[in-house]
């Protein structure tokens, strides 16, 4: 699991996206997005989704605006993700025909949720910009961590690419 | 809603945004550990209709410089900007244009 196959993890095919991962994979991949909703649905606070929710004013003399842009927008930015959870729900489930393909809007909105699963993994890792596998070993104790998050970046970048392609 | 003052000629017909932009506010995207550079470089494509070539640059100004100004207009445009921003798990600010 979670090796690296020859070919891209998404590519773009005359109907749309074909996603090349293995039923594995997207199981992983299902569960990840099923932990997001149930952490976006989970009362706010919570610091594993600070990178989710980050403030829109950054100046002090703007608090009030702050307050008041997250007050209105809170609830629109959650359900917003929450919608593009529900656009990819099912499209990556197992299915007889081999490989999944998405479309368009299916592939931006696993595009967002993917990112928004790193955002929530990379906040729990604390990662640096320069963060390399090498310097995890495998005794770390978060090591299948670090490996999702490289296995998360792989996707993620492989379907940007097939979305500029 | 908006601070600026009112305006002090009042009959002044409906400026066209493109020509003499209403422009009190600015959007930052600031540099963050996690998001992608190809991921970043997307979003300001699909957000704004930015060129790849374009796009790139902006992505690598927040790259290099630790944030850039990627739109600007009145509160309420840079509020909608900030939004799809934050929709797209960007780490976006705004800010007075004081420049």
């Amino acid at each position: 699991m979670l090796g690296r196959p020859p070919k891209p993890a998404v590519q773009r095919t005359r109907r749309g996206f074909r996603i090349n991962l293995d039923i594995e994979e997207r199981d992983l991949i299902n569960r990840l997005l099923d932990e997001l909703r149930s952490l976006l649905t989970a009362p706010a606070g919570d610091d594993r989704l600070r990178r989710l929710f980050p403030s829109a004013y950054h100046q002090p003399q703007d608090r009030e605006f702050d307050e008041e842009f997250r007050r209105l927008m809170h609830e629109d930015l959650v359900a917003s993700r929450i919608a593009g959870l529900d656009v990819i729900a099912d499209s990556l489930r197992p299915t007889d025909t081999g490989h999944p393909e998405l479309t368009e809007a299916q592939m931006l909105a696993f595009l967002q949720a993917l990112n928004g699963v790193r955002l929530v993994l990379g906040t729990i890792l604390d990662v640096s910009e320069d963060h390399d596998m090498d310097e995890i070993g495998d005794d770390h104790p978060m090591v299948g961590e670090y490996h999702l998050y490289d296995f998360l970046s792989w996707v993620l970048d492989s379907s940007v690419r097939a979305l500029q392609s | 809603m908006s601070p600026a003052a009112a305006p002090l000629v009042v009959n002044r017909p409906e400026q066209n945004e493109a020509i003499a932009p209403d422009t009190p506010w600015i959007v930052l995207v600031w540099n963050d550990p996690i998001n992608l550079m190809s991921y970043v470089t997307f979003v300001f494509q699909k957000l704004f209709g930015y060129s790849l070539e374009k796009a790139t640059i902006l992505m690598m100004d927040v790259h290099e410089k630790g944030r850039a100004v990627v739109s600007n207009g009145t509160r309420e445009k840079a509020e909608l900007d900030v939004f799809r921003l934050h929709e797209h798990g960007l780490w976006a600010t705004m800010q007075r244009d004081d420049a």
